[in-house]
């Protein structure tokens, strides 16, 4: 078994959480986990990544190599671009299809790139791809935080090394009990939305 | 029973130092160190404490070791420079109980507005020995073996992890921490600790340092006869003629590189500085070629060609002063694509799958809501109409120099913005200079800039970003903040009475008001003399994640009659919470907190 994982995104998206759930659960299957985020000041607008690297032997480097990714989860889709050099041919790609533009975007001196283009260009790097739109899912539910419940609630109905009982319990395990409701609405609802036909782009 | 955790490194090196018994820590903040600190607060019966800069946490460390205390500095590679004038003497002097100072490089510059490698300046320099870990848990256990060998030799050590050291995750397994503390006692050792000229009578008359300077020069036998039985050093086997040197992390991305490629070669791996002499001698003889992998200067190339020359060994040394890329952060990647220029064989094992593509890059910014917005803002329409300059940082508000703010003109290190003020008020030139500085940089190194600003009379208007946190590196607490590294309550400094008792004229401004702001920035610059502007408000982000209020809200909306698609807001003041779609500013409902600056700043009233 070896699993590698690169999940990208923007500041306050859950994107450390997300990875940390990830390892826990792995940790606990007994498995040896290695990985490390680049934090581009992320409360300040800035890029964040986390590697994740799950085997059941050694594991040498905490960054995920170039051409090594099996899965690559971008919480912003630009953000996922980014690290398109990271994937593996026959990788996985799911992407939350809500854009965060960059301040330069904003004045009119960079390009946010259109949807279509983004996922054209990370076909070319996968064999597999799913698009769904969790930010907005999450506000719908009332608050933007569970985005990242639900993307890890997708990104398990799609990744058969991470069984959903088990993840769930790993987020769970590390919220306040008050919480567990909704975010087990959200990650059943991440799970339903990347069932979905659309949500299917490659 | 010991137990296993999924532990950041720098979690697994304060464990580290805790199960060794560690009972003084001090540090400064500064990514990627910052949580070794933070973190050793759990640790019973230690003394843990937010030094004002990393000289000072130096110099209490060793005023724990001399205690007979085990002891740990914790900084940056900027915080080791600060540092150096102590270490160039900790170094003549020894130490009692075991001291370890940390300092963390950041190879590829993620957090820093520099990169270099304390390697040089703690070894090379210093004549330190230093230990250079290739994973966190490596990291943890090379730590606990710095303090016994800090005690046998009478040295301070140096562990250097780089970033993916401090900044990666894995499980780390948990020994258990010292049933007793040892108890503190001084023993008088003036010959060693009076650090002075005079002449030793017992030395016929040599000069103390010279003494000492032998000391640490014949420390170095030993510390080599260490080494070279040290678990950190080791010799793999391999085929051909081709050697990889793998030191601390390089030697990670070297069993990366080479489990991709399905390969195997010698490697050398090396964790320690001095190096193991003989170990070194014994596989530069087996290979006619090897390749230096280090972050981040060519330290141990070097002294691999050294070795070389002066052993008779004939064999290319290549390095990252000579064939590898020279700066920025090695990976896997980098070993392969190397190792396909030297062994052809590799050329054709290369994964990948997708070049990189250029995407447009995110910026650092102030947070929305954030008060340094409002003061940049009005800090940029005032050098706009009295032609000012603006000397910056380091800090939350360096951003303030990237676009769109675009308002200091220099940022180099801890507490040069006033200083380097001086120099340019102290030149003539005809504009109004301002230095703009934090709370945090200002205790740490800019109040002898500030005192030198008003003892030599520079016309020079000093902003105090007073934001009451080391907001930067994640809200460490300094003497400004009124609690201590624990979060007990401690004594408060008052910037504006230090200034104002040094002689400055001090000002307050709203950073939230921006017209009331710009109005002060005007009128301090007319002042003669040096004058100190306090713009005091709490970080926004550390505030609101505790739920505290820092300005009254002001929900406001775009009249998309009014607005122009001008983009001032945009383009001049930045907000992120800002779009601009069809022609017309949007405000982002998601990430908007309201604090209703875009108004003051809209001069269509489009925004009410």
């Amino acid at each position: 078994m070896k699993l590698n994982l690169v999940i990208a995104g923007v500041g306050g998206q859950g994107n450390i959480f997300a990875s940390e759930v990830i390892a826990q659960y792995a940790m606990k299957k007994g498995y040896n986990v290695f990985g490390t985020e680049t934090i581009g000041a992320a409360q300040r607008g800035g890029s964040v990544v986390s590697h994740v690297r799950i085997a059941d032997g050694p594991i040498y480097s905490p960054l995920v190599p170039q051409g090594q990714a099996d899965y690559l989860v971008g919480f912003e889709p630009m953000e996922a671009l980014r690290y398109i050099n990271l994937t593996k041919p026959g990788a996985t790609f799911l992407i939350n299809r809500s854009q965060v533009p960059t301040i330069s975007i904003n004045m009119g001196l960079d390009r946010y790139p259109e949807e279509g283009e983004i996922i054209k260009t990370l076909s070319e790097a996968a064999s597999c791809g799913y698009a769904i739109d969790a930010t907005k899912a999450a506000a719908q539910m009332g608050n933007t935080i569970y985005t990242n419940v639900i993307l890890l609630g997708a990104l398990s109905k799609i990744c058969p090394q991470l069984e959903p009982e088990g993840i769930l319990e790993a987020i769970l395990g590390r919220l306040k009990p008050k919480t567990h409701e909704a975010n087990r609405r959200a990650f059943a609802l991440g799970q339903e939305l990347v069932s979905a036909p659309e949500a299917k782009v490659l | 029973m010991s137990e296993k955790k999924f532990l950041m490194g720098n979690h697994a090196i304060a464990r580290g130092a805790a199960e060794a018994g560690a009972t003084v820590v001090a540090g400064y903040p500064g990514t990627p160190a910052s949580e070794i600190v933070e973190d050793y607060v759990q640790y019973p019966g230690a003394y843990v404490e937010w030094a004002a800069n990393e000289k000072v946490a130096t110099e209490i460390a060793i005023g724990g070791s001399l205690c007979n205390q085990r002891s740990l500095a914790v900084m940056k590679h900027n915080g080791t420079n600060v540092a150096t004038d102590f270490i160039m003497h900790l170094n003549f002097t020894g130490v009692k109980g075991g001291m370890v100072l940390l300092s963390a490089d950041d190879p590829g510059a993620n957090s820093s507005q520099n990169e270099e490698d304390t390697r040089i300046l703690v070894h090379t320099y210093g004549h330190l020995p230093v230990f250079d870990p290739s994973t966190p848990a490596e990291a943890k256990a090379m730590i606990k073996d710095a303090y016994e060998l800090s005690e046998k030799t009478e040295l301070c050590f140096v562990l250097r992890p780089v970033m993916r050291i401090c900044h990666a995750r894995s499980i780390i397994e948990l020994e258990p921490l010292p049933d007793k503390l040892r108890e503190p006692s001084l023993e008088n050792d003036r010959s060693r600790y009076v650090m002075s000229a005079v002449a030793e009578p017992a030395y016929g008359g040599t000069l103390r340092p010279v003494i000492r300077h032998r000391w640490l020069n014949q420390k170095q036998e030993e510390l080599s006869a260490i080494m070279e039985e040290s678990p950190y050093n080791w010799i793999e086997e391999g085929e051909g003629e081709v050697g990889l040197v793998g030191c601390g992390i390089g030697y990670s991305y070297i069993k990366e590189a080479l489990e991709i490629a399905g390969k195997k070669l010698p490697i050398l791996k090396l964790g320690t500085l001095p190096l193991p002499r003989q170990k070194v001698i014994q596989f530069l003889r087996s290979v006619k070629k090897v390749l230096v992998y280090e972050e981040v200067e060519p330290v141990v190339a070097r002294m691999l060609r050294e070795i070389a020359y002066t052993e008779g060994i004939e064999v290319e040394v290549l390095g990252r002063d000579n064939f590898l890329p020279p700066e920025g952060e090695m990976s896997a990647t980098y070993v392969l694509k190397s190792l396909g220029q030297v062994v052809p064989s590799f050329k054709d094992d290369l994964p990948f799958a997708h070049e990189p593509i250029p995407v447009p890059t995110r910026i650092r910014s102030q947070c929305v809501g954030c008060p340094y917005r409002g003061m940049l803002h009005a800090l940029k329409t005032t050098i706009r109409k009295n032609k000012g300059i603006v000397t910056g940082d380091i800090g939350c508000h360096d951003a303030g120099s990237f676009a769109p703010m675009e308002v200091q003109s220099t940022i180099y290190c801890m507490g040069s913005s006033i200083p380097m003020a001086i120099g340019m008020a102290k030149t003539g030139i005809d504009r109004p200079i301002y230095a703009m500085i934090g709370d945090s940089t200002l205790f740490h190194n800019g109040i002898i800039g500030l005192l030198d600003a008003i003892y030599n009379q520079a016309n020079v208007t000093v902003i105090i970003n007073d934001n009451r946190t080391t907001a930067m590196t994640g809200f460490q607490p300094h003497p400004g903040s009124e609690v201590n590294v624990r979060g007990e309550e401690a004594p408060y400094m008052h910037i504006d009475k230090i200034a104002s008792a040094m002689g400055a004229k001090v000002y307050y401004i709203e950073p939230y008001d921006i017209e009331a702001t710009k109005n002060t920035f005007l009128e301090a610059a007319k002042e003669p003399g040096t004058k100190v502007v306090i713009a005091k408000a709490p970080c926004f982000l550390r505030s609101s994640r505790l739920g505290i209020k820092t300005f009254p809200e002001r929900v406001v909306k775009v009249d998309p009659e009014r607005c122009n698609g001008c983009k001032v807001c945009i383009n001049d003041f930045g907000c992120p919470a800002l779009i601009f779609k069809d022609g017309k500013v949007h405000i982002d409902e998601a990430t908007c907190v309201h604090c209703g600056l875009c108004a003051d700043v809209c001069k269509r009233g489009a925004i009410k």
